[in-house]
């Protein structure tokens, strides 16, 4: 299925570029790295605030009604994807996904990046729902998928920087508060993907080359897949926009939507970008080429896909880790379909081909683990992750086996932040719950941010950045 | 017979003691101790029954009976029995059902089962709605997935049915939302999309009076603005200052009241950005309603609100009592019981608000995801998550405690789904779930005595026929009817309060209808009459109102567009079509007048078009059609015959046909290689085969001769018996028709 474009040469020339990974320049992305892996090395976190009276709340501001990008944090900005419920811009009115960036120092808004709804409606486009991707941001760079599903670079200063850059050159506001557009890609008009409900993909960036799930998906009637010969994985030059490369791997097996995101990684000395595929595979692609390293079957071979949601086959939501030759991945379903057994696997990145039966170094599921949407943050010894049902857990992370399990009573979209031996994880009633890393379940704090929280928290500088479905907060310990 | 007028304002029936105030005085009157509607007698969540369980087990203790029975919705309990639509059956056999239980034994007293087509609703979201009694006749009425509207008698017998999709142009729900009905009076009054002909034509929440007992049109109403959703906001029915009201939340993100009588819009309040699917609650003239989603006001989501229910007009900025933002409710229906509205939330925390003032008086965590509304007796809320939980929480003025949570699952395989809402009657409690319907109680209390006794009579003669006449009615509002029939139309006037004054002699004309209307407002359809819609008209008192009428075709039937008028480039679907109205265009195309359906400018791609009436049978359809291929994708294109649809779908290169787009429960393809730019012919039928239907078709290149066999041959065992012919496209690409023909199938 895979199809190589007549780009493809000039990619080869790039592989030098990929292997030189470590660049100078200051990235930031979703997970932090291009592990995806949810640990940082931040210390100096609060472990006390609130919300209502202030303690350690060094500034908030208002977001769109709906936020799921983000935050994401680079040189003294903030940036989040959210909707346009606060009308940042008064020009820019009515329902619109909207990318936000503020000064992480004090919270002042900067600039946003708009776009308008797609006429085709929530088929393609869910209704208020906004820029769920989480930018990658690279030097003065960002990149990210629109609720249009438009791969988007822009500048990351806007035009404050008091330019214009190109190609895109003709944008229609110019302000301040306006967003400099470098290119963008239309994934439904070149490549005819059909994104189910929304585009979300947090894209990654590595060397010249920017990886993207598409979203390509089923129609509204939720058995055929409408546009089959469009790609669910897609490589593009990251300078000029254009298409190196594309893969169809999942095909007619999708279930139902992508809404993942890709990792990379080098396993066993061969680097590779993860994919997770809407059949519920896992694919490790060739970064140059697109070609197939080893894929894997996250569902187990009895399970069985019901539409709407009651079944045991699930396709994959979370974005998978890669950790020290490991892949970390699990799998979920849309949240609209509720709870349901899932299954989490560790998966030797190392070997080659179709590793479904090879590859499991271990796996936990049935009642001890539920569909989840939530990414895994990987230590030297323990797995923190969390489950649609409200679970947190601590994982073996040699074995799988469970050292504890907290409950939240609430459902939970987002991702554990692992630092500062401190587990932060938020849930859909809004709590954050604080608890201590390592094989003793301790609840260190817990505090209720007044809306739910979607998105993982993040840190840098010792600050805490926590989006509430409608409000960034900026925390940290005033002592 | 005549149509009987819709009621009037009603003397308090004696039975009224057993009943609460506020129904009783409009008329919705029940026996002791029935919950004849989803949210219950007084429509609010609660009932006053005391001595209910505290706690159960599905293993056994309180656990009177279970019904073996697949149940997404609430049921409903009239005159003793039990009531609930669902799922049932397996691949070829899955199909939506109403099943009736003796309340007090679990007897499966009957079932009855229908065909689910047309629609993008899957399998296990079918069940969607809840019934709705009437506890004047104990008819029962239901409303399908696939949009069929069937009231059943007691022992259900079918009294009539609709196929709102076919008839009335309803769309499908987006995931699954689906309206339940309201009986008030003699009328049955069900909200839908819809999207059908004439003024009917743009894509609106609509509500629709039918009279109870013969299913005919009384009202359709469209208060609201471009729907944002689909919902399922249950109508309550109140009265508020001497005018009988219906209350609804709407697609298009407002409160709406109507006078029940006439459908006639009286307020609105904006409240989301989002289609509304809670109920309301109404107690006094004080509506309490709900959201999870965005505020027109704030960036907060979610709101509860109280609205003074005694204006007119938009009501948004004059008429609210109290808000609570950020409360996000959008699943569920708040209960209401002594001063207190318990709101379940998204997550599945329940408040407590202070009706009066709108304070939180408590928030009590009951567990994850409240999907099913909170039902309130005995001093107790029986709350459902939709993870099989059930709880049983004590609520008092200082807080709550769970008595009781037990989890309910599928042959003791996983969790069943709830997404119904508990019942009390009887002095019991009845929980729907995936896993059964439940029967809990003290197993030692006697089960009441039903009564034989009748409700009175409603008394429609309260003379109201000097009152002024503000608003007409032609009955029926809406009719099919073919060449040389003949139909009768009565014209009804009413007051401004929405009540009943007379039913006289009017003056009658026609609009584009091809007939003649006399002056007792029997209409004839003129002998040699070509399909077309129109209206016919009354007057009375000077006061005019208009009915809709649709000459549907007699075969055979040709359509090859030529003659249709073609200003700017574009002609309009034949007006009787149903569906197609913003979809289908007539265009001119290589020197051939042409039906075209492009990409859709906004919202889907699929598009079906009736054009005939949902009763048909025994014909053959046939049609040109042309796919194009712009970049890699292709279109699918087809015919619809007898609820079965078949086409050519381009990106999959095969002909395909089924029933139903989201279960393909007796779907079938063959393998078929099309051509962008190439015009085909197909031609289906469907036949009977004993009991069975036998869908066929064939394809074949126009310029070609007509191949002798079937290119494809489908046995449905579960068959469709009648069905509108009609047009069906997805246009991932443009698609192009002509010569369209059915024909009596020989």
């Amino acid at each position: 299925m895979r199809h190589t474009h007549r780009f493809a040469l000039s990619v080869l020339a790039l592989s030098g570029m990929i292997a030189n990974f470590a660049v100078a320049q200051e990235t930031a992305m979703w997970g932090g790295t291009p592990s995806r892996n949810m640990v940082s090395d931040e210390t100096g976190l609060p472990t006390e605030w609130d919300p209502d009276t202030g303690l350690n709340i060094k500034w908030s501001v208002g977001l769109g009604s709906q936020t799921y990008g983000g935050p994401v944090l680079i040189g003294d900005m903030v940036l989040v994807g959210t909707n346009n419920q606060s009308l940042r811009n008064p020009k820019h009115t009515g329902d619109r996904g909207v990318v936000m960036a503020f000064n992480a120092e004090d919270g002042e808004f900067l600039w946003q990046a708009s776009h308008t709804k797609l006429p085709a409606g929530r088929v393609n486009d869910w209704p208020q729902q906004g820029v769920c991707s989480t930018p990658f941001i690279e030097g003065d760079r960002l990149w990210y998928i629109s609720n249009q599903a438009h791969i988007v670079c822009a500048d990351l200063h806007g035009f404050r920087d008091g330019e214009n850059d190109g190609p895109i050159t003709d944008e229609a506001d110019t302000s301040d508060i306006d967003a400099d557009f470098i290119w963008s890609f239309d994934m439904m008009e070149e490549l005819d993907a059909f994104p189910h409900n929304l585009a979300v993909c947090s894209p990654i960036v590595v060397g010249d080359l920017i990886f993207v799930v598409t979203g390509n998906g089923v129609d509204e009637g939720h058995l055929n897949i409408p546009s089959p010969f469009a790609p669910s994985f897609v490589a593009l030059n990251k300078n000029t926009g254009e298409l190196v490369w594309e893969d169809a791997s999942p095909g007619m097996a999708i279930v139902h939507g992508q809404w993942s995101n890709p990792a990379y990684g080098v396993a066993g000395g061969t680097p590779q970008v993860i994919f997770p595929g809407g059949d519920g595979w896992v694919y490790a692609l060739a970064p140059e080429t697109g070609e197939l390293i080893w894929k894997f079957d996250c569902n187990p071979a009895d399970s069985v896909w019901e539409l709407g949601g009651g079944g045991t086959r699930n396709n994959i939501v979370a974005t998978p880790v890669i950790h020290e030759d490991v892949v970390y991945i699990a799998v979920g379903q849309d949240p609209e379909h509720g709870e349901g057994p899932g299954h989490m696997y560790a998966i030797d990145a190392t070997k080659t081909g179709d590793i479904t039966e090879s590859g499991a170094i271990w796996t936990v599921g049935g009642d001890d683990f539920h569909r989840t949407m939530t990414t895994v943050a990987v230590t030297d010894d323990i797995i923190y992750t969390a489950d649609l049902s409200g679970y947190v857990y601590a994982l073996d992370r040699a074995t799988g086996e469970q050292h504890w399990r907290y409950d939240t009573f609430a459902a939970i979209w987002g991702s554990a932040y692992v630092a500062d031996g401190k587990v932060y994880i938020g849930d859909e009633d809004g709590d954050i719950a604080v608890l201590k890393q390592g094989p003793e379940m301790e609840l260190l704090f817990e505090v209720n941010m007044g809306s739910a929280m979607y998105t993982t928290p993040v840190a840098k500088d010792g600050v805490m950045y926590l989006a509430s479905r409608n409000r960034l907060y900026a925390v940290s310990d005033e002592e | 017979m005549k149509p009987k007028p819709a009621p009037s304002r009603l003397p308090v029936p004696l039975a009224a003691a057993l009943c609460v105030a506020l129904l009783s005085s409009l008329g919705v009157r029940c026996a002791s101790a029935d919950w004849p509607s989803w949210r219950g007698p007084d429509q609010n969540g609660a009932s006053t029954e005391t001595g209910l369980i505290s706690d159960w087990s599905p293993d056994g203790d309180n656990l009177i009976w279970r019904g073996d029975v697949t149940v997404r919705s609430t049921p409903i309990a009239l005159n003793g029995r039990i009531y609930v639509q669902g799922r049932v059956g397996n691949d070829i056999t899955e199909q939506e059902q109403v099943v009736c239980f003796d309340a007090k034994t679990g007897e499966r007293l009957w079932d009855t089962r229908f065909n689910v087509f047309h629609t993008t609703i899957p399998f296990n979201r079918v069940g969607w709605a809840s019934p709705a009694g009437d506890p004047e006749t104990g008819n029962v009425y239901a409303h399908g997935v696939g949009g069929m509207f069937v009231c059943y008698s007691a022992d259900g017998d079918v009294v009539w049915e609709k196929s709102l999709t076919e008839q009335y142009g309803r769309i499908s729900g987006y995931g699954g939302r689906t309206h339940t009905p309201v009986v008030v009076g003699d009328l049955v009054i069900i909200s839908y999309l819809s999207s059908s002909w004439g003024a009917q034509a743009p894509g609106r929440h609509r509500y629709f009076a039918f009279d109870k007992n013969t299913g005919d049109v009384i009202w359709a109403s469209t208060p609201g603005g471009r729907p944002l959703d689909t919902t399922y906001s249950v109508p309550v029915i109140a009265e508020i200052g001497g005018q009988r009201l219906l209350i609804a939340g709407n697609s298009d993100g407002a409160i709406h009241a109507m006078k029940v009588a006439t459908g006639e819009p009286v307020w609105k309040f904006g409240l989301s950005k989002r289609g509304i699917n809670s109920s309301v609650v109404v107690v006094g003239e004080r509506v309490y309603a709900m959201h999870c989603e965005e505020n027109l006001d704030s960036s907060a989501l979610g709101r509860v609100v109280c609205i003074d229910a005694t204006g007119s007009g938009d009501v948004t900025a004059t008429h609210e009592v109290w808000r609570v933002d950020g409360l996000t409710a959008g699943y569920t229906s708040p209960a209401y019981a002594d001063g207190v509205l318990y709101v379940v939330d998204n997550s599945s925390k329940l408040h407590a608000l202070n009706a009066e003032t709108g304070d939180e008086n408590w928030t009590y965590t009951v567990g994850t995801v409240g999907k099913g509304s909170p039902t309130f007796a005995d001093g107790k809320l029986y709350i459902p998550e939709v993870n099989g939980n059930l709880h049983i929480v004590e609520v008092g003025a200082a807080g709550a405690t769970t008595l009781d949570k037990e989890s309910i699952t599928v042959d003791g395989e996983r969790f069943a789904e709830i997404f119904g809402s508990p019942i009390v009657a009887y002095g019991r409690v009845y929980v729907p779930t995936e896993g059964g319907l439940f029967c809990i109680g003290d197993p030692t209390v006697t089960f009441p005595e039903m009564s034989d006794e009748v409700p009175p009579e409603d008394d429609p003669d309260l003379d109201n026929a000097t009152a002024t006449i503000t608003h007409v009615q032609i009955v029926p509002g809406e009719i099919h009817i073919r060449a040389g029939e003949t139909a009768a139309f009565t014209a009804r006037g009413f007051d401004a309060h929405g009540e009943f004054v007379r039913e006289d002699e009017a003056t009658w004309t026609l609009n584009g209808v091809d007939g003649e209307v006399a002056a007792d407002g029997s209409l004839t359809i003129t002998e040699a009459a070509v399909a077309h819609a129109g209206t016919v008209a009354a007057a009375l008192d000077g006061v005019a109102a208009t009915a809709r009428v649709r000459v549907v075709p007699t075969l055979p039937y040709e359509e090859n567009f030529d003659g249709t008028e073609i200003t700017e480039e574009r002609g309009s679907v034949p007006s009787f079509w149903i569906g197609a109205a913003s979809k289908f265009f007539v265009e001119d195309l290589d020197g051939a007048r042409v039906l075209h359906k492009p990409r859709a400018s906004r919202g889907l791609d699929r598009a079906q078009a009736y054009v005939g009436p949902s009763t048909m049978s025994g014909y053959t359809i046939q049609a040109d059609m042309m796919g194009t291929k712009p970049k890699r994708n292709m279109p699918d294109m087809g015919l619809i015959a007898g609820r079965y649809i078949m086409d050519l779908m381009g990106n999959h290169q095969k002909l395909e046909a089924r029933s139903w787009t989201s279960d393909l429960r007796m779907a079938q393809d063959v393998a078929f290689e099309w051509q962008p730019d190439v015009w085909y012919t197909m031609k289906m039928r469907v036949d009977m085969a004993g009991p069975n239907a036998v869908v066929n078709g064939k394809v074949w290149k126009r310029d070609d001769p007509e191949p002798d066999e079937w290119t494809i041959s489908v046995e449905d065992t579960v068959p469709n018996l009648t069905g509108s012919p009609g047009i069906y496209g997805v246009s991932y690409a443009d698609i192009y028709y002509d010569n369209l023909k059915i024909t009596v199938s020989e």
